[in-house]
C-alpha cells in the first residue's frame, strides 16, 4: 500500500485533484491511497505518507517541508508542475507521484 | 533572469511570513473558532431577516428570541474562544500541549476582563467578551502561551515521582506556568485598573483596535489588501494565505460588529469586512475570475480553452479557481495580468460605493466558510439586492477580462488549427 499526500493553501482545490488521481488509480494493480490537507493539519497526515505533494501556489513551503520531513530518513518533497495542477490532470500526477516513491 | 530572481525572494518572504509561528496561531486559532461563529451568524441572519411578514410571525410566536440565543454565546464571545485557541495553538506550534496553554491563556483574559456590580450581584458584562475584546484576545493568547513555552522549557513543573500515571503527571505541567502567568497577568490588571482607562480592555481597545481598524476598514486598505493579494498570486504565490492573519484579525471584527448592530436593530457601521471581500473580490476565487471561467466556457473559440472553463466553472461558483490561476494559467501570464488585478478592484470599488453612498445598504457581514457558493452568499448577506449587484459584478468582471481573453482565445485557436493540417 501506497500513501501519498497532497498539501495546499485549505485543501481544496487539491481535493479536486485527489479525485481524478483516485480515479486514476483504480486502474493500477496496488492499492494507494490519496489524501489532501491543509498546512495547518500537516502532522495529523504525515506519519503514513510515502510521499508529500505541494500544491504550486504554496510552493514556498518546500524548504520548510523538505527539512521537517525530507532528507536522508524522510520522503520525497515535491511542488506538483503547475500546468499538470491547474488543468486537474490526475493521471500524469499519480505517475509522477509512484516514480518518486519507487 | 531578473523576474525570477524578485520572484525567488518574494517567495521567501512570503512563506517567512506564512509560516511565521506567531502570525499563523493568530490565524490559525482564528480559523478554529469559526464554526462557533458560523452558527452565531445563521442564528443572527435568521433572527435579523428584514421581512416584515417573517418578522411579525417570529415575535408573535416568541421564535425570536429562541433564534438570537446561539448569536448571545458565540458571535457576542468570540474573543473568549479566540483567545483559547490561539494560545492552544501557538503552544502546539512550539511542541507543546496546547490544553493547558489555551486554559491558562483563558484564564488570563478572564482575570483581565472587568466585572459590574448590578443589584448587588456581581456580573460578567458581555462588552468586551465579543469584537471588542478580540484584539485582547490575540495579545493574550500569543503573550500567555509563550510564556508557557518558555516555563515548560526551562523545566519550571511540578515534577512527579515514577509511577505515577502520565496523564496524572501531564495535568500538573500547567500548574506552575499556570499560577505565575495568571499572577503576572493579575497585576496587569491590578495596573490598568489604577489608570483611567480602568481595564486592558479599554486601553487596547481605544489605542490599538480602534485606530487599526478605522485605518483596515477604509477604502484606501480595502484597494491596498486587494493590490497585495493578487500581485503575489501573479507571481504565484497564495497570496490570501500570505495576508490571511492581517485579514482575519481586521476585516473579521468588523464583520462582527455589523452581526451585533444588525441583532440589535441599529444600522451596520462597517462597508469593509470579511463577508465584502468574500461576495466581491474573491467572486469565484481571487482575481474574481468567475466571469471569467463564465465566457472561457461559452465563448472561446479554441478547444483547449472551452475544455478548461468546463473544468473550472463549477469549482469557481465555490469560489476555488486553481485550474484557472495554474491552467491558463494566469500566473506569469503578461496577458491576463492587468485583467487579474483590475477585475478584483473594480469588483469591490462599484459597491463600495454604492454602499458608501447609501444606495444599497451594508452586508450582515457574517464571516461564512470558504467554500460558500457566489449567489447563496450574496442573499445571505444583503438579500435580493445585494445578489443584483453580485450579478452585475460578474458581468462587469467578464468585460474586463474579455478583450485580454480574447488575445489569448485567438492564439490558441491558430495553434489547434496548425496542428490539425
Amino acid at each position: 500500500m501506497k500513501n501519498i499526500l497532497l498539501v495546499c493553501a485549505a485543501g481544496m482545490s487539491t481535493s479536486m485533484l485527489v479525485n481524478k488521481m483516485e480515479k486514476a488509480a483504480e486502474s493500477k494493480n496496488e492499492e494507494i491511497k490519496i489524501a489532501a490537507t491543509s498546512g495547518g493539519d500537516i502532522k495529523t497526515h504525515i506519519e503514513d505518507a510515502d510521499v508529500l505533494l505541494l500544491g504550486p501556489q504554496v510552493s514556498y513551503l518546500k524548504d520548510d517541508y523538505t527539512k521537517q520531513y525530507g532528507g536522508a530518513n524522510g520522503i520525497p518533497v515535491e511542488v506538483i508542475n503547475s500546468l499538470d495542477y491547474g488543468t486537474m490532470n490526475g493521471e500524469k500526477v499519480l505517475d509522477w507521484a509512484l516514480d518518486l516513491i519507487n | 533572469m531578473a523576474i525570477s530572481g524578485f520572484q525567488q525572494k518574494l517567495q521567501s518572504v512570503a512563506g517567512k511570513i506564512s509560516s511565521n509561528k506567531y502570525l499563523k496561531a493568530v490565524s490559525d486559532g482564528l480559523m478554529s473558532a469559526l464554526p462557533a461563529l458560523i452558527i452565531g451568524a445563521f442564528s443572527t441572519l435568521l433572527s435579523g431577516m428584514q421581512f416584515e411578514a417573517y418578522q411579525n410571525f417570529i415575535t408573535n410566536t416568541g421564535l425570536k428570541e429562541l433564534l438570537e440565543l446561539p448569536a448571545q454565546y458565540t458571535t457576542d464571545m468570540v474573543a473568549v474562544y479566540a483567545v483559547f485557541f490561539i494560545a492552544f495553538r501557538l503552544a502546539g506550534a512550539f511542541d507543546k500541549d496546547g490544553a493547558p496553554a489555551g486554559l491558562i491563556a483563558l484564564m488570563s483574559f478572564f482575570v483581565l476582563t472587568p466585572t459590574a456590580v448590578m443589584e448587588d450581584t456581581s456580573v460578567l458584562p458581555f462588552q468586551f467578551l465579543g469584537a471588542q475584546g478580540l484584539f485582547v484576545a490575540i495579545i493574550v493568547g500569543l503573550i500567555s502561551a509563550r510564556l508557557y513555552v518558555f516555563i515548560v522549557n526551562k523545566g519550571i513543573t511540578i515534577k512527579m515521582p515514577d509511577g505515577v500515571p502520565p496523564t496524572v503527571a501531564k495535568t500538573f505541567t500547567g500548574l506552575v506556568p499556570g499560577i505565575l502567568i495568571v499572577v503576572l497577568f493579575t497585576i496587569v490588571s491590578f495596573l490598568f485598573r489604577m489608570t483611567a482607562f480602568e481595564s486592558m480592555h479599554q486601553f487596547v481597545y481605544s489605542f490599538i483596535q480602534t485606530p487599526m481598524q478605522n485605518l483596515g476598514g477604509g477604502f484606501w486598505s480595502l484597494i491596498a489588501m486587494t493590490l497585495v493579494i493578487h500581485i503575489l498570486w501573479l507571481l504565484g504565490i497564495h497570496g490570501m494565505l500570505v495576508i490571511l492573519p492581517i485579514y482575519l484579525s481586521i476585516w473579521m471584527p468588523l464583520g462582527v460588529e455589523n452581526l451585533d448592530a444588525m441583532a440589535a436593530g441599529q444600522e451596520l457601521p462597517n462597508i469593509v469586512n470579511t463577508a465584502f471581500a468574500q461576495l466581491f473580490m474573491l467572486l469565484g476565487g481571487s482575481g474574481a475570475t468567475l466571469g471569467l471561467a463564465i465566457i472561457m466556457t461559452f465563448m472561446a473559440k479554441s478547444k483547449r480553452y472551452r475544455m478548461l472553463g468546463k473544468i473550472a466553472l463549477p469549482g469557481s461558483i465555490f469560489g476555488i479557481n486553481e485550474p484557472l490561476i495554474f491552467g491558463l494559467p494566469i500566473v506569469l501570464n503578461p496577458y491576463l495580468a492587468i485583467p487579474f488585478v483590475l477585475a478584483p478592484l473594480t469588483a469591490v470599488i462599484i459597491p463600495y460605493f454604492l454602499m458608501a453612498s447609501g444606495m444599497i445598504t451594508k452586508l450582515a457581514g457574517a464571516h461564512l466558510p470558504l467554500g460558500t457558493p457566489a449567489f447563496f452568499n450574496a442573499i445571505l448577506q444583503g438579500g435580493f439586492v445585494i445578489l443584483i449587484v453580485q450579478i452585475l459584478m460578474i458581468v462587469v468582471t467578464a468585460l474586463v477580462y474579455y478583450p485580454f481573453f480574447r488575445v489569448i482565445d485567438k492564439q490558441a485557436l491558430a495553434e489547434e488549427k496548425a496542428a490539425e493540417q
